[in-house]
């Protein structure tokens, strides 16, 4: 909210710098985004009266004139505004003026003629013609009074303040208005707060005689007030209200309209005037919106409407939506002859309501959904109709129309001096605490440890007692709160069982060399499609954002697989190239279906890699290492996904629970995501590795007898599995093969078509003495009988 | 035989000198100490001097032994260092010579920064608490004192799942949900992603991450809360590290405050990246509001307590000097594999 200095000023005294200023306030509660000096645009531009103009030689457009800007010596400038003319008052950018938009004057040539300076026209110096009234677009701005040449401009054209752009918290739109931020400035600097006494001259005359007005819906209106102003004479606004609208970024129209929006910036509240003469029967009805009810806004829509909406109307339509934009056909013109303002509180949430549904927004409706004080409106219409005083535009009726049927009552808020000091962590005595809630307004009345305080009705944010702590703090200081530590029980904390279970997990895939990615939670639909899951697979039954930022973001995951193949393929297309990634994130299932209820949340681990050292097999391996550092050992069996190369890819079992898979990317796919390296996926489910994972028992003491070792070669199909056969094996060996690993694998023409010889060894150890022959040759017959019957695998000769 | 003697030592001395290797000190030790070396043959000849000199004879020729016996054992151990240092010469290697190898990874720079705080806060006795990110719309706001109509549930801001779920805006509804089932003293810190309908760009995500701190316990101030936060500068961003508190407004605490931080680029004195006022804004924080705190079940008399909430993300921009939050999510190895704890 943009509001100038010179305005606030007229209120409450500031004697410090802007930026002094600006720094006190921010550190008392209201927060600045910056200042704006109008000041610095205008250097060096001053009154100029042009003394000659003559014809430029090489240019038809452009002339030469000879300008006086208060130097001993008129200056030559060459200019190209048509209405350049001998003997009139122009704005002067001099050599080393810096205009808006960073242009810089220097002295130099046009077309071969010296020219020492420029000759502005409004736009070019930022001053509207609804400033400073002249010429329009039609060249340099005239001054239409008489300035000794070389004056400042800048306050001759309103142009001289410093401009201060609030940014006001959520809790204080009593703030969003000059005397709030005075009231703010005041007791923040410690001067006083001056509001002006208003007074209204009137003429006689009674409301009915003018209009009637009926407020159906004091619910959603709690308060409507009325003043009328006849024998309007419609004409600009005096310079000084131009001026300040200007500088809060408002434009002038009239001095009618003007009013409304500089009480509405002075005050905090939205105004709206009405011609009278085109309000139907001069009644004005304020009630809800029928059902089905449509109405055409000023901005040329048809808007739909509800019954939660509330309607400003005539005996037949609805002409306004209340509180967020009035009708055309009531509008101020130049004919206006009886004006009505209207000044009212509308209900914050029915308002927010209305803007959302409407997707409609205006100055007038922010306000009133962040709340307009009901108490202070007839305030508001008063000062309106002072002001009509003040600019001679009118006579004001004497009567009023308030309905307020319900005023609020004065919140009185107990509190206990002993209690805010526990709380802000200080020591301030009783009566320095009533002295600062006095400087914000408040009544005050101290006794021993007890202040009873009534805030004033505009401040709705103040409750209960911690409220007042915050006031007293913030404009005692905040930057006297000490710095002390935690007091009681100091043991340490400690993190939850999921989050030591996925460090854990980072730690260990980071060792062997994987990096961790954070990808998006919500992805689109079509990436899951990607995959080429069944039709009834679970994963495409995904929790649905209903108002997603586009199509991309639309469902949460109910895999991390997409957003990791994603990631792959941008690092694919970059170059890169190895990638070795690992993402831990939640993925999320509706229960039964359902939208109504929280989705499960279910942590899941998802590893993408490729580069010329990256396979199945080193995968399967990290996943496999990372299982057994959790204490957790399963079965690989092959079995692939729909997205999954369906002759590389495992299934890692414990029990007949499906802990993990490990595969190559299915071609297809990588086709789906552009990815061209071959590249290999695993995802394991962190929820259930967090019930499997077992704590480390006690340690095996070290043999005292030596093992007694067996190589082997088992000659078997093909497609016979290396790990069904090590099992055959295990089984066989008993209780004292003591392990049983392969290390080679030999194909050749010898063994034939589809077979291959896989060499094994094995070794055979008891704890309490040295095996012998006879204890290992029986078992090594066993192994070998199982190998043939369970695999078809015989021993190599 | 003294002259014999004196001649053997001094032959043996001229020898030994001109030995460079093993062979020759095997073939000079044999040809003095052998069976049939010089010395022994002396040795031998001992017999025909009359039996009176034998003694004198024996130990001059012992003596000579010994002499050349050190004498060989130190050329010995010299030469077995000389051919030690040549082979261990012919065994060097180029140690610039660079070997295919796998560097270790990393963690992603949100989840580095997420330790180190998480760090900081278990060592003052803070528990780690997490909840789920698709939540109740009244733990996520009802109980957070944010009613319906409130600015900050605009549709705008808030991705909804339905009329009461939503995508949780902050991890405070996992303050909430532990209010409800622990009782105080309360010291928790909460974790996790959150869901804001902003478009992307260099410094806004949809989905970011958060880190709040809830206490709860009797007699809380909030210059208990200046301190926790002091400490966690500190430790986070070094010793010279301070924090300033402004006044704020959040629907959930009161007093309320924003906290800005020393500027982590140049220590206080002012520059571009704190526009020149020496801070920076990284913290929301406040006293817990009564109404939370009773809505929550705990009785607002008895307890009080503090909250205050970070975003990991802005952490960690400042913290490494990112740019663009984009890079954060966007997974490339060269970006990733520049982090490291320390």
């Amino acid at each position: 909210m943009r509001v100038p200095m010179q305005w606030m000023k007229q209120y409450t005294e500031i004697p410090v710098s802007a930026e002094a200023f600006q720094d006190a306030m921010i550190m008392h509660g209201t927060g600045v985004e910056g200042l704006e000096d109008q000041n610095e645009a205008l250097q060096n531009v001053v009154v100029g009266k042009i003394l000659s103009v003559r014809k430029h030689e090489n240019s038809d457009h452009m002339v030469i004139c000879s300008v006086d800007v208060g130097e001993e010596e008129p200056i030559q400038i060459v200019c190209g505004a048509p209405n350049a003319a001998e003997g009139i008052l122009v704005p002067v950018a001099k050599a080393g003026a810096v205009l808006p938009g960073g242009i810089k004057i220097k002295k130099g040539k046009l077309r071969g003629v010296e020219s020492n300076g420029m000759c502005c026209s409004g736009p070019e110096i930022n001053v509207p013609e609804y400033l400073y009234p002249s010429v329009g677009d039609k060249g340099l701005l005239v001054f239409n009074e008489d300035y000794a040449p070389g004056s400042d401009v800048r306050p001759i054209l309103g142009v001289d303040d410093t401009i201060v752009d609030f940014e006001i918290l959520a809790n204080r739109p009593d703030c969003l208005s000059v005397w709030g931020v005075s009231r703010e400035a005041a007791a923040t600097l410690g001067t006083k707060f001056n509001k002006p006494e208003i007074k209204v001259d009137t003429v006689p005359g009674k409301m009915s005689d003018f209009v009637t007005i009926d407020v159906q819906d004091t619910d959603l209106c709690p308060r409507y007030c009325a003043r009328v102003v006849k024998n309007i004479k419609i004409g600009p606004s005096p310079m000084w209200m131009r001026k300040a609208l200007n500088a809060a970024g408002v434009r002038a129209i009239n001095n009618i309209v003007d009013i409304t929006n500089y009480v509405m910036l002075e005050t905090g509240h939205p105004m709206h005037a009405f011609d009278l003469s085109k309000v139907k029967d001069q009644h004005i009805i304020v009630r809800r919106a029928y059902e089905g009810e449509k109405i055409v806004t000023l901005d040329g829509k048809e808007r739909d409407l509800n019954t939660d909406m509330l309607m400003i109307a005539d005996q037949t339509n609805a002409t306004g939506i209340a509180g967020v934009m009035g009708g055309e056909e009531s509008e101020i013109t130049e004919e206006s002859k009886t004006v009505m303002f209207e000044i009212a509180s509308f209900d914050r949430a029915s308002i927010r309501q209305t803007t959302r549904t409407l997707g409609l927004r205006t100055e007038a409706s922010g306000r009133f959904e962040r709340g307009v004080c009901a108490a202070t409106c007839r305030e508001a219409a008063d000062r309106a109709c002072q002001l009509v005083n003040l600019l001679g535009c009118g006579e004001v009726i004497e009567d009023v129309y308030d309905c307020y049927p319900n005023p609020k009552p004065q919140t009185v808020v107990t509190a206990s001096v002993k209690r805010i000091n526990a709380r802000i962590g200080m020591n301030i005595p009783g009566e320095e605490m009533a002295r600062i809630l006095t400087s914000l307004h408040m009544q005050v009345t101290l006794e021993g440890d007890t202040l009873t305080v009534i805030a004033p009705e505009y401040r709705e944010d103040i409750e209960v007692e911690e409220d007042l702590s915050e006031e007293v703090l913030r404009i005692y200081g905040y930057e006297h709160i000490s710095s002390t530590l935690l007091r009681g029980e100091t043991a340490p904390g400690t993190r939850n069982p999921r989050m030591l279970l996925s460090d854990k997990v980072s730690e260990i895939l980071t060792g062997k060399g994987l990096y961790q990615i954070y990808n998006f939670s919500f992805i689109s639909p079509k990436l899951i499609e990607k995959l080429g899951l069944d039709a009834n697979d679970a994963r495409h039954n995904t929790v649905k954002v209903t108002n997603p930022l586009g199509e991309d973001t639309s469902v949460m995951r109910t895999t991390l697989v997409p957003s990791v193949l994603g990631t792959v393929s941008l690092n694919q297309n970059r170059n890169n190239e190895t990638a070795m990634l690992y993402e831990i994130a939640t993925v999320f299932q509706p229960v039964d279906g359902k939208t109504s209820e929280l989705p499960h949340e279910q942590p899941m681990l998802c590893i993408g890699a490729y580069g010329p050292k990256v396979d199945f097999y080193l995968v399967r391996d990290w996943v496999l290492d990372m299982l057994e550092r959790f204490g957790v050992s399963c079965e690989i069996v092959p079995g692939a996904q729909p997205y999954h190369h369906p002759g590389r890819a495992a299934k890692l079992l414990v029990g007949d629970t499906c802990l993990a898979t490990v595969a190559e990317l299915h071609p297809s796919v990588m086709n789906a995501f552009e990815i061209t390296k071959r590249t290999v996926i695993a995802e394991v489910d962190l929820e259930l590795l967090g019930e499997l994972r077992c704590k480390m028992g006690h340690v095996h003491s070290l043999p005292k007898f030596p093992a007694v070792t067996r190589d082997i070669a088992l000659v078997m199909d093909e497609t016979m599995t290396v790990g069904a056969v090590l099992a055959s094996i295990r089984k066989a060996g008993g209780a004292l093969l003591e392990k049983a690993e392969m290390f080679d694998i030999y194909r050749g023409a010898q063994l034939g078509e589809g077979k291959k010889s896989v060499a094994f060894s094995l070794a055979f150890r008891t704890a309490d003495r040295t095996l012998s022959d006879d204890d290992v040759n029986p078992l090594m017959k066993k192994i070998l009988t199982a190998c043939e019957q369970d695999c078809a695998a015989t021993l190599r000769l | 035989m003294q002259e014999q003697l004196r001649r053997i030592q001094e032959e043996a001395a001229a020898q030994l000198a001109a030995i460079t290797d093993k062979s020759g000190l095997d073939a000079l030790k044999l040809k003095l100490l052998g069976k049939k070396g010089d010395l022994t043959l002396l040795r031998r000849s001992m017999g025909q001097l009359p039996a009176e000199e034998r003694p004198k004879a024996g130990q001059m020729i012992n003596e000579v032994v010994v002499a050349i016996t050190a004498q060989i054992e130190e050329m010995d151990a010299k030469l077995k260092k000389i051919e030690q240092e040549k082979k261990l010469a012919r065994e060097a290697i180029d140690v610039t010579e660079p070997r295919a190898h796998t560097p270790i990874g990393g963690v992603h720079p949100i989840a580095l920064v997420q330790d180190q705080m998480l760090k900081v806060f278990t060592s003052m006795g803070f528990d780690v608490v997490e909840g789920p990110e698709v939540e109740l719309d009244l733990y996520n706001f009802e109980l957070m004192n944010i009613p319906k109509n409130h600015p900050a549930r605009d549709a705008q801001d808030t991705f909804y799942i339905d009329e009461n779920i939503v995508l949780r805006t902050h991890t405070s509804p996992v303050q909430a949900r532990t209010m409800l089932t622990r009782k105080p003293p309360i010291r928790i810190v909460c974790p996790g992603r959150v869901y804001r309908a902003d478009e992307v760009d260099a410094t806004h995500s949809p989905v970011f991450h958060q880190m709040e701190g809830l206490v709860i316990d009797k007699d809380v101030t909030m210059a208990d809360l200046k301190g926790t936060l002091d400490a966690f500068a500190r430790t986070l961003f070094g010793d010279d590290m301070t924090t300033r508190f402004r006044p704020s407004f959040f629907p959930f605490t009161e007093p309320s405050a924003e906290v800005d931080l020393t500027c982590v680029n140049c220590h206080g004195k002012g520059c571009r990246v704190c526009k020149g006022t020496g801070w920076i804004e990284v913290l929301g924080a406040g006293m817990v509001n009564p109404k939370v705190l009773e809505m929550c079940g705990i009785d607002s008399k008895e307890y009080s307590g503090f909250a205050f909430g970070v975003g990991l993300e802005r952490i960690a921009m400042l913290r490494y000097g990112i740019t663009d939050m984009r890079a954060l999510f966007e997974g490339d190895v060269r970006f990733l594999s520049q982090f490291r704890d320390d």
